[in-house]
């Protein structure tokens, strides 16, 4: 008796901080998503009615458009660059031995543990003085460097998964079967480690698209998104910044949605 | 699986796979790094930057107790925001790897959507919640409650709300894989030998996923030392940070040398702290086998 | 015959680790040959040599007349059967099969009606082709493998202990496949295996390896009554070691004396005598079906006197241990209709005929 009531007590308390925490979680994103249909011109309570109106007005701003237009550009390039590296990243950190093996997965892993603020701060100091040395200024290109940096690592470790996973005597078939080691890559090797490939790009291209830091320190005039709302924190706002954010959740939940469930085939 | 034979950097599928990392990680990670130290031992003057050569910046922070106040903070902060983070995983974390198997999949899909989703949004979805005409203050009002949120935007407390907030799902992930690579049998052992649910739970659960409870402690202290946006939208910049500090020295005050040192003292002191803690651990660790 | 495989001192080393010691081995067109050896003993890391995942450190490997150094296992006419079957699990059945086809720029009208062949052969269903490796059972996932290496008609086959993870059921289902397939093809194998048994009964000769050499390589019967050594003699089933001291070679046979055998003459005939052995320490080996438990009044060439200490029931045969005078453990097997019946702590003769005794030099 005393071991079904401790039982239910322990259900309670997980099921109980379980709900607590997702409540938690989605508080700030419902928050935003509401106020994005309030009809009025504030961001106060309660609401004046409900509309579309500040997604009509998104879409006529220029400056959000520009905004979007170059999260897209950074994050699709990113996410390409990034899950190429990370993926090579990974199978030299799980699968092959070599001296300077620690030393390499330290390296390949560490920006993962460096606060993004810092990491911005470290690179636009070196982007200023290699741009006095070779005249060039911040903008969309040091903003994708740094994004590079910073999600190559998230890239590595998702396809590490998959790698670990993976046993390698099928690319001996392969090569046994006749396969060069293009063809071993082409028909085996890629094929097999495409779903962590795939959702480390879904992760590269959400964390590129959303990130505030870095292109806050690297982009130079460049806004996206993210930058634009902060900007938009700072003026005192409207529900258009309510609107952006939850046009940049979309991608989102749309992407987290597809990873899992390609995972999970 | 890691192969037996090992490599050797001449081999092309090594150096091919390799090199784009080490190229990437050694100009755009290590390279600035060791530039930011560099920076550190010169002056600014003018907004100009002048390849001076001494101490002088480093002589300037060690005589300022100012700078060594904010970092107190910065750093009394990242601990709490660690404790409240693992105290608030843990159940969430073994749920995950032991009880809610029927929805494991949509509740990792709503943790991750949430952790994935842009810091600024999120952060910004704080302070309209909090705002004094905001949500929280409206649904208390409904529910005829006195508006006592209003004093809590823009307070330390906002701050490491939003700082947990932020990182909570580092903790809830890096437990979740350490107790589920836990053997059960080993609960259930421990269940065998007449152990409680509970008491399986403090004396073998706790101790077996020691190794995770730290990694998450480590990334949690490390990412929330630079903690930004929480402190400057929900803390309202009243009671400033490193981070904060460090952004001010760079864009109002121009000085990179400055700027460089504080960043470095900021890195070098949350090392610090980890292997102290580390060694502290390790020690007790040593202390309880003999 | 034409050697097919021709290996000539190969010598390969992980870091200070010498997996293979200078390995010599001849392999006729069509042959069956095993490498049999406990592990560790360099019989994989052989295969792997051959199929090209490797290369040696020095020595050489030609198969069918053509040296194989600087070859990669893509271009030689090997193929491998893997133990974990390595069966590419994202392809259909009939697209691992026609993979090697594939890859050879076969037209795909070719490429069918080959795997079609293959499937038949291999005695799989035909609704099988659309299916995954993971939807087939293991047994029917080796007759898989076994397709997909047979596909692009190697000239070797190699199997690298491809049954070791099956129940002993299907393994003898698949052992006599093996060898029916190994008749029907006309394809040399080389199958490594640490189960002796399978070996004896599917080569034609068998390779011991330990400790990265080769020990003996020949005939199953050569392997089970004549093995070169103890470690071979004790390799597969139970034998019976005598040790007896040689005091003369002679040109028809050795002259020997034991504490253990009372003997007519005291005379081993010399075709039964291991190269080796010279005067002084040796070991005369007897399998437990060749000692037979004499009835009162009968002899034979050669006669231990011992005591029963235990008794097994092995179904259709017994088997007895005994111990004799002078300490030394035997293993008798009769069959278990004999006349015969023996009871623990029952003295009993047992005879040996001097045809079926095997000297072979006392190993430190």
């Amino acid at each position: 008796m005393t071991a079904k009531l401790e039982g239910r007590v322990i259900d309670f308390i997980l099921w109980g901080s379980l709900a607590a925490v997702l409540i938690f979680f989605y508080v700030p994103i419902f928050t935003l998503i509401a106020f994005s249909f309030q009809e009025g011109r504030f961001l106060t309570l309660p609401f004046e009615g409900i509309s579309l109106r500040w997604y009509g007005e998104l879409f006529r701003n220029s400056n959000a458009l520009t905004a979007l237009w170059n999260s897209t550009v950074i994050a699709v390039v990113t996410t390409l660059i990034a899950t190429a590296i990370g993926t090579m990243a990974a199978i030299v950190a799980v699968r092959y031995r070599f001296k300077g093996r620690e030393a390499f997965q330290l390296l390949a892993g560490v920006p993962l543990a460096f606060p993004q603020l810092l990491l911005g701060i470290v690179l636009l100091l070196w982007f200023s003085v290699l741009g006095r040395i070779f005249d060039f200024s911040t903008g969309i290109t040091t903003a994708i460097i740094g994004h590079i940096v910073y999600i190559t690592p998230f890239a590595m470790v998702i396809v590490a998964v998959q790698v670990f996973n993976f046993d390698a005597t099928v690319e001996d078939a392969a090569r046994d079967c006749g396969a060069s080691t293009y063809e071993v890559y082409r028909y085996v090797t890629i094929p097999l480690l495409w779903p962590g490939i795939f959702s480390a790009a879904i992760f590269a291209f959400l964390l590129s698209w959303g990130n505030f830091y870095l292109t806050y320190s690297l982009a130079g005039s460049t806004r996206t998104l993210p930058t634009f709302i902060f900007s938009g924190i700072a003026i005192g706002s409207s529900p258009l910044y309510p609107a952006i954010a939850t046009v940049v959740f979309i991608p989102g939940i749309l992407l987290v949605i597809l990873a899992n469930r390609l995972r999970r085939s | 699986m890691a192969e037996e034979v090992p490599r050797r950097w001449r081999d092309p599928e090594l150096l091919v796979k390799a090199l784009p990392t080490v190229i990437l990680q050694t100009t755009c990670f290590l390279a600035p790094l060791v530039m930011t130290f560099l920076l550190t031992f010169q002056r600014s003057r003018n907004f100009q930057l002048q390849w001076t050569w001494d101490l002088w910046t480093w002589t300037d922070i060690f005589s300022k107790p100012h700078y060594w106040t904010i970092l107190l903070h910065t750093v009394f902060m990242a601990v709490a925001c660690v404790a409240i983070c693992l105290v608030i995983a843990f159940p969430v974390a073994y749920g995950l790897a032991t009880r809610f198997k029927a929805w494991e999949n949509e509740i990792k899909v709503l943790i991750t959507f949430a952790f994935i989703t842009d810091a600024t949004l999120k952060i910004y979805g704080w302070a309209l919640f909090l705002d004094k005409n905001g949500m929280a203050n409206y649904l208390l009002g409904s529910l005829g409650l006195s508006p006592e949120i209003v004093a809590f935007l823009f307070t330390d407390w906002a701050t490491l709300l939003g700082m947990v907030y932020s990182l909570l799902a580092f903790a809830i992930f890096t437990l979740y894989l350490s107790i589920s690579n836990i053997d059960r049998s080993l609960i259930l052992a421990a269940y065998d030998a007449g152990a409680g649910k509970l008491r399986a739970h403090w004396e073998v659960t706790l101790p077996l996923c020691k190794p995770g409870i730290w990694a998450g402690s480590v990334l949690i202290f490390l990412l929330s030392v630079g903690a930004f946006l929480e402190p400057k939208v929900l803390g309202g910049g009243k009671s400033p940070m490193s981070a904060e500090l460090i952004r001010q020295t760079f864009e109002t005050r121009v000085n990179w040398p400055l700027g460089a040192a504080l960043t470095l003292m900021l890195m070098v002191v949350s090392v610090f702290i980890v292997l102290l803690f580390s060694r502290l651990i390790g020690l007790k660790r040593a202390g309880l086998a003999s | 015959m034409t050697a097919i495989l021709d290996i000539s001192d190969v010598r390969k080393t992980y870091g200070s680790y010498a997996a293979l010691k200078g390995v010599s081995l001849s392999v006729n067109q069509g042959e069956f040959i095993a490498l049999v050896g406990p592990s560790g003993c360099g019989k994989t890391t052989l295969l792997k040599q051959i199929a090209g995942f490797e290369d040696p450190d020095s020595g050489h490997i030609a198969i069918a007349g053509a040296d194989m150094a600087g070859v990669p296992a893509a271009k030689r006419p090997t193929s491998m059967v893997f133990q974990k079957l390595a069966l590419f699990p994202h392809m259909t059945i009939a697209e691992n099969i026609g993979f090697p086809l594939k890859l050879r720029q076969k037209s795909p009208t070719e490429i069918k009606k080959r795997v079609g062949e293959m499937i038949e052969l291999m005695q799989l269903k035909t609704e099988y082709l659309t299916r995954y490796p993971r939807q087939l059972s293991g047994g029917e996932q080796q007759r898989v493998a076994l397709a997909r290496s047979m596909v692009s008609e190697p000239k070797l086959l190699l199997l690298d202990e491809p049954l070791s993870a099956l129940d002993v059921k299907l393994k003898k289902v698949l052992q006599a496949e093996l060898k029916r397939l190994h008749r029907s093809v006309g394809v040399t194998f080389v199958h490594v295996t640490h189960d002796l048994e399978e070996a004896m009964m599917l080569a034609d000769r068998i390779c011991v390896m330990r400790d990265g050499a080769i020990l003996q390589l020949g005939t199953p019967g050569d392997i089970y009554y004549r093995p070169a050594g103890s470690f071979v003699a004790g390799f597969i089933g139970e034998t019976n070691l005598v040790p007896i001291t040689v005091t003369k070679r002679g040109e028809v046979g050795i002259d020997y004396r034991s504490a253990d055998v009372s003997d007519a003459d005291g005379r081993i005939a010399a075709r039964l005598v291991a190269g080796n052995v010279g005067e002084g320490a040796a070991q005369l080996m007897l399998r437990p079906e060749l000692l037979r438990v004499l009835p009162p009044g009968e002899t034979a060439d050669g006669v231990i006197e011992a005591e029963v200490v235990e008794m097994f029931g092995k179904g259709g045969t017994v088997q007895y241990r005994a111990r004799s005078a002078s300490g030394l453990a035997l293993v008798v097997e009769i069959p278990g209709t004999s006349s015969l019946p023996m009871r623990i702590g029952d003295k009993v003769r047992l005879g040996f005929a001097k045809k079926d005794i095997y000297v072979f030099r006392a190993e430190a």
